[in-house]
């Protein structure tokens, strides 16, 4: 690989961690991040994912054993279930919030 | 996981109390001040790699944030010797000592408050909190310690309902009832309060919430619903008897009954005779909607607006609905265009069925009934209104429109046709969908036309919105004459299983091939999505 191609993909590394870091900062600042979070939480409770997680949860802690099992263990047993269990409809939504409240932020 | 609190985050609070956890909650976590939101999202940084990573935790004895995924929170807590670190999404405490989340009650009332009042900064009225047990709760639970989980394929809330003679018109509304997701959340969450404490026999709602209880306790044998029949004769005279009686009408008594008995919002009502405000009992809050009556004068195209309650409880038997006199703005023109058909959602279709056997024909699906319910009509020469504006009696069209949806809607398709001399009863088929969408026979949708579309469809905007949706829930039939015959129902269990109930028999049935190809009586149609109130 050529330096300069190498300098080229470092350098939207670099930039698009700027871009990631600047857009969070304005989702927090804005309280639109609480927003989204709070959406985000109708829909799953809506759709019934959270109480399919709390059942899996409530599984994995009888099976392993209350006294055994950290927060950090249930986390890792339940994220790719949790992940693979919201639905796209959901995933639709948010990320059309978040595109529309980016185009109203006109110092982007 | 150790329930017995964590010793060292005591210690802590013991040496330090509680404001260090309620300055980091309150500036990093639920802000409850511009200025604050500010500061946190430029301080959100990991301060070992400099990223903006997801549950990035802060230190509790000294000023450092540290991500989680990253363990550069461990390695400072090891370090340092700093024992406690706080997540800071949602401020659960890490204690490094035990490995594990630990839990306070005091630090979590604190967060609580400073949630809300965060919450509220944002304009977020209701955030949402998940249920705790109260201690009366939690004394319930151990007293009753035998729980019953409720998997895809489990049958419970399937129950017969044995005959009582001609009793099937009841039965088949027990049982579209009873699978009202809404009223079974509502009744199995034991939320009735019985307000006739000296008769409590008596009250209907009790005798629902004893239904509910019979149907969802997991036993298979046919329930013998006596009570329920005792009580519908007691209450609904008109009822009382062993002969044959309508469904749609056992419906509308029982809806009625129950709401009588709820009483929740009478006073309310007697005290400024408002019966235009919406009453909210359980019945009122599942079942009435609003609509909207648009009338334009011919000759000047003035528009007056009308709103009115749509309620089945408010539909009697006879077809004429009470509350047209209700809205008080409407003048005396308009109430005398009670037109008995087109009333509420219940006996809307019969707008359809009863304008004469030569629209049979046409009358082939439920969205056609709703269109045409929804259509301006002409309400020709016999009918006129003062205009306000060109001071005349001019003749006009009006136009019904759905103001506010109800959760649950049901389509009373009137198959039977009562006039002097004949009873008959009309069997064509008339198709509807599993999943309906109420978006263009909305009052919004016609605002949308500037109020002079001649139809309100608007065939765009649905499909791209769920929020108008319904799905089928009950179908209701008839086989027989209009004399006598015999009623089933079809119900759906769980997200996609359906049940065919005749009486005391439960079978499946096949939704595609026996439930919309059934003659449809009364449908029962539930809303997908639900706002919060």
């Amino acid at each position: 690989m050529a330096d300069s191609e190498f300098q080229a993909i470092q350098d939207r590394k670099v930039r698009d961690e700027q871009m990631r870091n600047m857009i969070n900062r304005k989702l927090v600042e804005s309280g639109e991040r609480e927003r989204l979070k709070e959406l985000l939480r109708e829909r799953l409770i809506e759709c019934g994912w959270r109480d399919q997680l709390k059942a899996h949860c409530k599984d994995v802690v009888r099976q392993k054993g209350l006294e055994n099992i950290t927060v950090d263990d249930l986390v890792a047993e339940i994220t790719p279930k949790g992940r693979s269990l919201v639905p796209d409809q959901v995933k639709k939504e948010l990320l059309q919030r978040i595109r529309s409240f980016l185009a109203s932020q006109t110092n982007i | 996981m150790n329930s017995g609190g964590c010793d060292h985050l005591s210690a802590f609070k013991e040496e330090k109390g509680i404001e260090p956890f309620r300055i980091i909650f309150s500036y990093f976590i639920s802000c409850c001040s511009r200025e604050s939101r500010k500061r946190k999202a430029l301080a959100l940084q990991c301060h070992t790699c400099r990223q903006m990573s997801p549950r990035l935790h802060s230190c509790l004895h000294c000023v450092f944030f540290g991500c989680f995924g990253a363990k550069h929170i461990h390695q400072h807590a090891k370090s340092k010797n700093h024992e406690l670190s706080m997540d800071l999404t949602y401020g659960a405490i890490l204690c490094r000592v035990c490995s594990d989340y630990v839990y306070d009650r005091e630090i979590e009332e604190l967060f609580r408050t400073q949630q809300r009042k965060s919450a509220l900064l944002l304009g977020m009225l209701n955030p949402f909190s998940p249920w705790e047990p109260s201690e009366m709760e939690v004394e319930l639970l151990h007293q009753n310690p035998k729980r019953r989980k409720i998997d895809g394929n489990s049958t419970i809330g399937l129950r017969g309902l044995i005959n009582l003679g001609n009793t099937c018109f009841m039965n088949c509304i027990v049982q579209a009832l009873t699978h009202t997701p809404l009223l079974r959340d509502y009744f199995l969450s034991d939320q009735h309060k019985c307000q006739m404490t000296q008769e409590s026999q008596q009250c209907l709602v009790c005798e629902m919430s004893r239904l509910f209880q019979e149907f969802y306790s997991g036993v298979r044998t046919p329930h013998t619903p006596y009570r329920l029949l005792h009580l519908v004769w007691t209450h609904a005279r008109h009822l009382a008897g062993y002969e044959q009686q309508d469904a749609h009408e056992f419906l509308i008594a029982a809806l009625d009954v129950i709401h009588q008995h709820c009483k929740a919002s009478r006073n309310k009502e007697d005290a400024d005779g408002n019966t235009a405000q919406v009453c909210d009992c359980i019945i009122d809050r599942i079942f009435t909607g609003g609509l909207q009556s648009d009338v334009t004068c011919q000759e000047c195209n003035i528009l007056y607006t009308f709103r009115l309650e749509m309620s089945p409880r408010l539909s009697t038997p006879s077809g004429i609905s009470p509350w047209i006199s209700a809205p008080r703005k409407t003048t005396l023109h308009l109430v005398s265009w009670s037109d008995p058909c087109a009333t509420d959602s219940h006996t809307l279709i019969s707008a359809v069925f009863s304008n004469g056997l030569d629209r049979f024909e046409e009358a082939t699906s439920l969205t056609y009934c709703l269109r045409r319910f929804t259509r301006p009509e002409h309400l020709g020469s016999t009918a006129k209104i003062k205009c306000s504006k060109c001071h005349n009696y001019q003749e006009s069209t009006k136009q019904l429109t759905m103001k506010k949806l109800p959760l649950v809607a049901c389509f009373h398709l009137k198959r039977f046709e009562h006039s002097t001399g004949y009873h008959k009863k009309i069997s064509t088929y008339v198709s509807f969908p599993e999943e309906l969408d109420m978006t263009p026979f909305m009052s919004a949708s016609r605002d949308n036309n500037n109020g002079y579309s001649h139809q309100v469809i608007q065939e765009a905007a649905s499909g791209l919105t769920s929020e108008n949706k319904y799905s089928l829930y009950a179908v209701v039939n008839h086989r027989g004459t209009a004399d006598t015959g015999h009623y089933t129902c079809f119900i759906r269990q769980h997200k996609s299983h359906w049940f065919r109930c005749e009486d005391h028999l439960i079978t499946k049935a096949s939704l595609d091939y026996e439930v919309l190809k059934s003659e449809g009586y009364l449908l029962f149609y539930h809303k997908q999505i639900l706002d919060y109130e």
